[in-house]
């Protein structure tokens, strides 16, 4: 399951936590597409994610990027660092491990 | 007689054999005019005789052939010798070292009612001359009483004895078998059991099986004696060994120092034999040390065979340990058995004399390997128990049995639907978890199989068919199929790779976990059968696999040139 949310600091922070799966791709995508601005999204919750759940990120990095925002990682773990390596992703999206 | 009949109430009160001694001689001496007396105690086992009591005479044993008590001893017969010094059967020495000079003696054989010789009675020094016919009468009759008086206090002491002796038995068993695991632990991937059977009187065994920071616990000891001091001794090695790993010593070092306290501690003439391993459930490896414990059976299901181990040193405690030889290593594949058996299965006598042995014990693993080792346990315990036929339990037996599950499988079927993950997300946990499969892969599984399934889904929504996964364990992870039926032919390990190094504007997210899933696990087959139209999916992940980061670095850079 997934659970999505702003966090307490306001609309510039999305905490995201359980599994971002194929299943859960578009609630994800419904819920990030109105965001605007640079927006942090906090991975520490975050267990699994899928190429389903990477499509999500990579359509909302795609549309901030086009107006001057972005979308940046915090709290990745360790197999979400792996897939955005391996994925390349890595070059797409700055991203900053869990402490 | 009057006198006789007091001495005979007397000597039915005292219990004790001192006070029942002191009370014959004071008859003799009372109805005999003696100045002297002395019981002599026969020893059966040892044909001797014994003075426990004579007054101002330090306690002695001689043969009981040898002197007027011995000639006594061997014929029965009352003997009255009027002058002692001029017999050559009596042996002054006794004189010489209490200073004192003996006259006449009468000695007379102490025979209970049950023609038992009990002992020899002996008074000196008739107060007016020397014993006469008419003494050797009173004489006998008292000695008859006295007899069976002192057999009476012999037989109640050697009972009082025995159950004082049983008492203390029955409590050092009762604390050597409250060490041992209540429980077994529970170890993914593992079937554990250990069972121990006192014998009634002897044994010292001990067994240990425990997760602990170094890993799983396995441990099987049998001390050697009899009695209490063995029960005691395997319960202080068993805390021992406890305390050493939970201090964090390692199988060297605990070895080596439980040896070495032991050694210092137990009696010169005790030992243990004792087999302690430590098994590292990622690597399934066993390394142990084994003194003097033997054989250590390893069951190989792959073969159906037992290797067979020796010990690493002497038993426990039989010296010093200065230096260790390497531990030995054991490598449990799927379905293998470590048996660690007492000898108190391999020794067990029939009532022909027969040994069980170990070809018994391999056969019966053998036969029965399949089983959960509780059920592997009962028949071992039954098959001895046939053998024995009616043939005591002699000694303590115990069974530690440390199992590696064989591969095991399972499957699901699942709706072509993107719901249906979290179903299939609850099987690959549940079978990870169950079976021991490092969590390290999980999520690469999981990883791997959504993609798998929800390409199926994606491009194949007209069928009505579900789509099957099969899950088995392998040597350090798992083989994961799943089957489409109904469909045209799509090999995924065909499918091109993504240029990963691309600027964003040119990425797309389709074809990239095609791409990244060929990546992340060792291997990927894919089959398709024409006449069912059947799509089959089969991959292997495993911990020490061949996909690395570094191998995906390498693709990386080889997709940038």
């Amino acid at each position: 399951m997934l659970a999505i949310e702003f966090g307490p600091e306001g609309r510039g922070v999305v905490v995201v936590a359980g599994r971002l799966d194929a299943a859960q791709a578009a609630a994800a995508q419904a819920f990030l597409d109105p965001l605007q601005g640079t927006v942090t999204l906090d991975c520490s919750g975050l267990e699994y994610i899928s190429s389903a759940g990477l499509g999500v990120l990579l359509k909302t990095q795609k549309r901030l990027l086009a107006a001057a925002g972005k979308l940046r990682l915090t709290g990745a773990n360790r197999h979400i660092q792996d897939i955005f390596r391996y994925s390349g992703f890595d070059q797409i999206f700055e991203i900053e491990p869990a402490r | 007689m009057e006198a006789i009949l007091a001495v005979t109430s007397k000597l039915a009160a005292p219990f004790d054999l001192m006070s029942m001694l002191a009370e014959v001689v004071s008859a003799a001496k009372q109805v005999l005019q003696a100045d002297r007396g002395s019981v002599w105690l026969y020893d059966a086992e040892a044909d001797e005789l014994v003075l426990e009591i004579a007054t101002g005479i330090a306690p002695v044993r001689v043969s009981a052939k040898a002197g007027l008590a011995g000639a006594c001893a061997s014929t029965r017969r009352i003997i009255n010798v009027p002058d002692c010094y001029a017999d050559d059967r009596f042996n002054p020495e006794v004189d010489r070292r209490s200073s004192y000079r003996t006259r006449c003696m009468l000695t007379l054989p102490l025979v209970d009612h049950k023609q038992v010789l009990v002992g020899v009675m002996q008074v000196l020094n008739k107060a007016d001359g020397v014993f006469d016919e008419s003494d050797e009468v009173l004489a006998t009759a008292l000695a008859a009483q006295c007899a069976v008086a002192l057999q009476r206090v012999r037989m109640t002491e050697a009972v009082i004895e025995g159950e004082k002796m049983r008492q203390e038995l029955e409590m050092a068993r009762v604390v050597q078998m409250s060490t041992l695991p209540a429980t077994m632990p529970v170890l993914p991937g593992y079937d554990l059991f250990g069972v121990s059977r006192p014998a009634s009187l002897t044994g010292g065994d001990t067994f240990d099986l425990s997760v602990i920071d170094q890993g799983l616990l396995a441990v099987l000891g049998d001390a050697t004696g009899h009695g209490i001091a063995p029960a005691l001794s395997v319960t202080q090695m068993h805390a021992m060994l406890r305390m050493a790993f939970r201090l964090g010593a390692d199988l060297e070092t605990a070895f080596m120092q439980v040896n070495n306290q032991l050694a210092d501690t137990l009696a010169d003439d005790r030992f243990i034999t004792a087999f302690i391993g430590l098994l590292d459930v990622a690597t399934h490896r066993m390394r142990f040390h084994s003194g003097g414990q033997a054989p250590i059976l390893h069951f190989q299901a792959a073969t159906g065979n037992c290797a067979r181990h020796g010990p690493t040193s002497f038993p426990l405690a039989a010296m010093p340990l200065l230096s260790l030889r390497p531990a030995v290593n054991l490598d449990l594949l799927p379905g293998d058995i470590l048996v660690l058996l007492s000898d108190g299965i391999y020794e067990y006598q029939n009532d022909r004399g027969e040994q069980f042995g170990e070809m018994r014990v391999e056969e019966i693993l053998r036969e029965n390997h399949g089983k959960p080792a509780a059920e592997l346990s009962v028949s071992l315990l039954d098959a001895v128990h046939t053998f024995a036929r009616g043939a005591v339990q002699e000694d303590d037996i115990t069974i530690v049995l440390v199992k590696r599950e064989a591969q095991v499988a399972t499957h699901g079927m699942f709706q072509r639907s993107f719901d249906s993950l979290e179903p299939i997300f609850a099987m690959t946990r549940g079978f990870c978890t169950r079976y021991g499969v490092d969590p390290g892969i999980l999520l690469t599984v999981d990883f791997t199989v959504e993609e798998l399934f929800t390409n199926m889904v994606k491009y194949n929504r007209e069928s009505g068919a579900r789509v099957r996964l099969d899950i088995a364990t392998i040597d350090g992870g798992v083989e994961v199929a799943l089957t489409d039926y109904d469909v045209e032919p799509f090999d995924v390990t065909q499918a091109p790779d993504v240029d990963t190094t691309l600027p964003i504007e040119r990425r797309r997210p389709g074809g990239l976990g095609l791409h990244l899933i060929r990546r992340l696990v060792d291997s990927m087959d894919y089959r398709y059968e024409e006449a069912s139209r059947q799509s089959r999916i089969t991959f292997r992940k495993t911990l020490t696999g061949p996909a690395s980061a570094d191998t995906i670095d390498a693709n990386a850079r080889k997709t940038e040139d």
